[in-house]
């Protein structure tokens, strides 16, 4: 254990605060989960790989820097204490690149890394199906084999980012008559390909950020499946666990928003409530936890190690922290909470998080289902109805 | 930068577990409870694997080891309960001394003759003290009033809170996997408990709060061992999740117990009371409360993501 930066990785931060300081826009962005702030969005994420920073620990070959966890880390940090924008292509370069980079042929690797890093390809995710939510093995949705091709039917919800991205990555049931786990497959497809119809969902901020997808009669080349015919549960699991563990939700995130209720905080002392302090302490406690919890995981994987069902334990964690920090600001703001503007016309970004916040444990397996993995994988408890 | 525990310095302390785990268990602190709660052929094994002199230099017999490798020890006592007072002899008395220049009885410590106790003014008691005897809750601890040197100074009192942080989590540890052992073996409408999400659910949480109360502790260790300036923050920090996290483990423990929970004859009631005495000791919730309370809103530590190992 080594609590301190080398000269390597301290010249590193320097370079990443320069650029940052240089490059982040100074007015916020729109909402990505609106049309505009979309655009807006993919526009940063192409400056971000104009100076090579859309993913760093990926080679530079495919448009990174080809740094190891430590170095993105220390970049996530400086990224979020800079208050650069949030990640339009997270999809991409967290859930379905890592597993590219698992997975992938060499093909299949440089048809769509180079792209995903360059912001050229924003992806959406589509998992969720009406009757397969929590029971992601309930998938119906079908892709028989045609040929050179499959053929998709069927319908996917919840479909993050699917209003406006380009591309979709999920599981399709490829053999006929197979059950739960069973005859899925991993395929990428194109989100303009015929046969695709895209209905925006309103969600709780009144934006269309994810959608309903439907697909009749829709081609995709074979060429698109990614690993095995049937072994799409293994890979959707390992992109999961990059989902509730490392990357999706990087420390520096929480840490910032944690900074910023502190902010708050001072701002409101006179009227907040006892209980407030000790929530605004906790929010700095919690988030460095997980910034050392991140850090330790990090170490392992560098060390190779992997992450296993730990990761549950990291998305109850920083879910949940982060609807906390949200409530705890809400209550500071007391009657101005539910104020769209706040008094200086910037938009109440404390109730725009809060909502979101909400969806944290519901999203990337629900936190009730989390729980189960934690006490049946980790602890050894019965599984359910196992009697 | 490196958050990873060297296999070597893990290595000591899963061979003190393992140790503690044959010759530690609950039938010896029932044995103690009946008797008169110290027993010299445990000390004597303590000695015999150098862990009186564990953080005593080399150059005066000892291991020359660090506090990180003490916590680590410190966490194997908490788990199996310990009576004897290794950790607040040899990992909280012995660096004060050292950090003193206070080296004269070094050669006695390491051979476990001698075991010094320190003072400090923000207990009302000390442990395996020579003053007058105070009764705890924990039938295991042996509390005295004060007598002679108290101190008031910090780098004793964070000593203290880390090593109490440290037993916690280990006590907290232990507690967990009894609840987790009960829950297996005992059935009630025809399954057992432990099969009921609301079972599952609440020892969930525990796993959670000390997944992440450890890299805490860690972090803590390695800060003070290092004399970092922001050391007393990070005690205090792993001293209040540490409290938490074993209040959590206790009460969940008792609950997935049932009545049994409630009986002296389950074991669960040795780790349940040390819990609830170290967690007030060495600076109870307020006190580290105030700690970091000052350095977070009151603005005298740098905070956000830029400054995770500030």
């Amino acid at each position: 254990m080594r609590l301190t930066y080398t000269d390597t990785q301290q010249a590193f931060r320097a370079e990443v605060r320069e650029w940052l300081a240089a490059n982040v826009p100074h007015a916020p962005l729109l909402t990505l989960e609106c049309e505009e702030g979309y655009h807006q969005h993919v526009g940063w994420e192409r400056q971000l790989a104009s100076g090579n920073w859309g993913m760093v620990t990926w080679p530079e070959s495919y448009g990174g820097r080809g740094l190891d966890l430590i170095e993105w880390l220390i970049f996530e940090e400086e990224y979020w204490g800079a208050g650069a924008p949030l990640r339009v292509n997270q999809n991409g370069i967290f859930l379905l690149g890592p597993t590219i980079m698992d997975y992938g042929t060499p093909e299949q690797k440089a048809r769509f890394l180079t792209p995903m890093a360059a912001g050229e390809v924003i992806w959406a995710q589509a998992w969720s199906e009406p009757g397969a939510g929590s029971d992601m093995a309930a998938i119906k949705t079908t892709a028989f084999r045609d040929g050179d091709h499959y053929v998709i039917n069927g319908q996917k919800t919840w479909s993050s980012r699917a209003s406006f991205a380009d591309w979709g990555f999920g599981l399709f049931r490829t053999e006929e008559g197979s059950q739960r786990h069973k005859g899925l497959s991993f395929i990428l497809f194109d989100l303009d390909t015929p046969g695709i119809t895209r209905r925006p969902i309103r969600q709780l901020h009144g934006h269309p950020g994810f959608a309903e997808l439907f697909f009749d009669d829709v081609r995709v080349p074979v060429e698109n499946r990614l690993a095995g015919e049937g072994e799409g549960w293994t890979v959707a699991m390992a992109t999961a666990g990059f989902e509730r563990g490392l990357m999706l939700r990087s420390p520096g995130r929480f840490q910032a928003a944690a900074r910023r209720l502190v902010e708050l905080f001072r701002q409101h002392e006179s009227a907040a409530a006892p209980s407030a302090r000790e929530a605004v302490t906790r929010a700095w406690m919690d988030t460095q936890a997980y910034a050392y919890n991140t850090y330790a995981v990090a170490a392992k994987i560098m060390a190779g190690g992997k992450i296993g069902a730990e990761a549950s334990l990291n998305k109850i964690f920083w879910s949940e922290l982060d609807r906390t920090m949200h409530r705890t600001a809400m209550q500071l703001l007391g009657a101005a909470a539910e104020l769209r503007q706040l008094a200086d016309g910037a938009i109440n970004e404390w109730l725009e998080g809060y909502m979101f916040s909400l969806s944290g444990p519901i999203y990337a397996g629900s936190n009730e289902i989390q729980r189960n993995i934690t006490a049946e994988r980790l602890l050894g408890l019965p599984r359910v109805g196992a009697g | 930068m490196d958050m990873l525990i060297a296999p070597e310095r893990l290595e000591l302390a899963e061979a003190v577990r393992d140790y503690l785990a044959g010759t530690h268990g609950p039938d010896v602190l029932r044995r103690l409870d009946a008797g008169p709660n110290r027993d010299p052929a445990i000390w004597q094994g303590l000695v015999e694997m150098g862990l009186p002199g564990l953080l005593v230099p080399e150059s005066h017999g000892g291991l020359g080891m660090g506090l990180l490798d003490a916590a680590l020890i410190a966490r194997e006592c908490g788990r199996v309960c310990l009576a004897e007072p290794l950790v607040e002899s040899a990992f909280v008395a012995v660096p004060w001394l050292i950090a003193q220049g206070r080296t004269a009885d070094l050669a006695a410590i390491v051979a476990g003759e001698h075991r010094p106790v320190a003072a400090h003014a923000i207990n009302g008691w000390v442990a395996d003290g020579t003053g007058e005897p105070m009764a705890s809750i924990d039938p295991l601890r042996r509390l005295t009033a004060p007598s002679g040197e108290v101190s008031d100074v910090p780098l004793l009192l964070d000593l203290g809170a880390l090593m109490s942080a440290a037993q916690l989590v280990g006590l907290a540890e232990a507690m967990l996997d009894q609840a987790v052992d009960y829950a297996i073996i005992r059935t009630q409408f025809g399954q057992p408990v432990g099969a009921f999400q609301a079972i599952k659910h609440k020892l969930a949480d525990v796993a959670v709060a000390l997944e992440f109360a450890r890299p805490v502790l860690w972090r803590a260790a390695q800060a003070l061992d290092d004399r970092a300036a922001s050391a007393a923050l990070h005690v205090s920090h792993a001293k209040l999740v540490a409290t938490d996290a074993a209040y959590l483990a206790a009460e969940s423990a008792i609950q997935v117990h049932g009545a049994m929970g409630y009986t002296y004859e389950v074991d669960l009631h040795f780790w349940m009371k040390r819990a609830w005495a170290l967690g007030g000791a060495w600076g109870a919730r307020a006190f580290h409360l105030a700690r970091i309370d000052a350095a977070v809103i009151g603005g005298t530590h740098p905070i956000g993501p830029e400054n995770t190992f500030a």
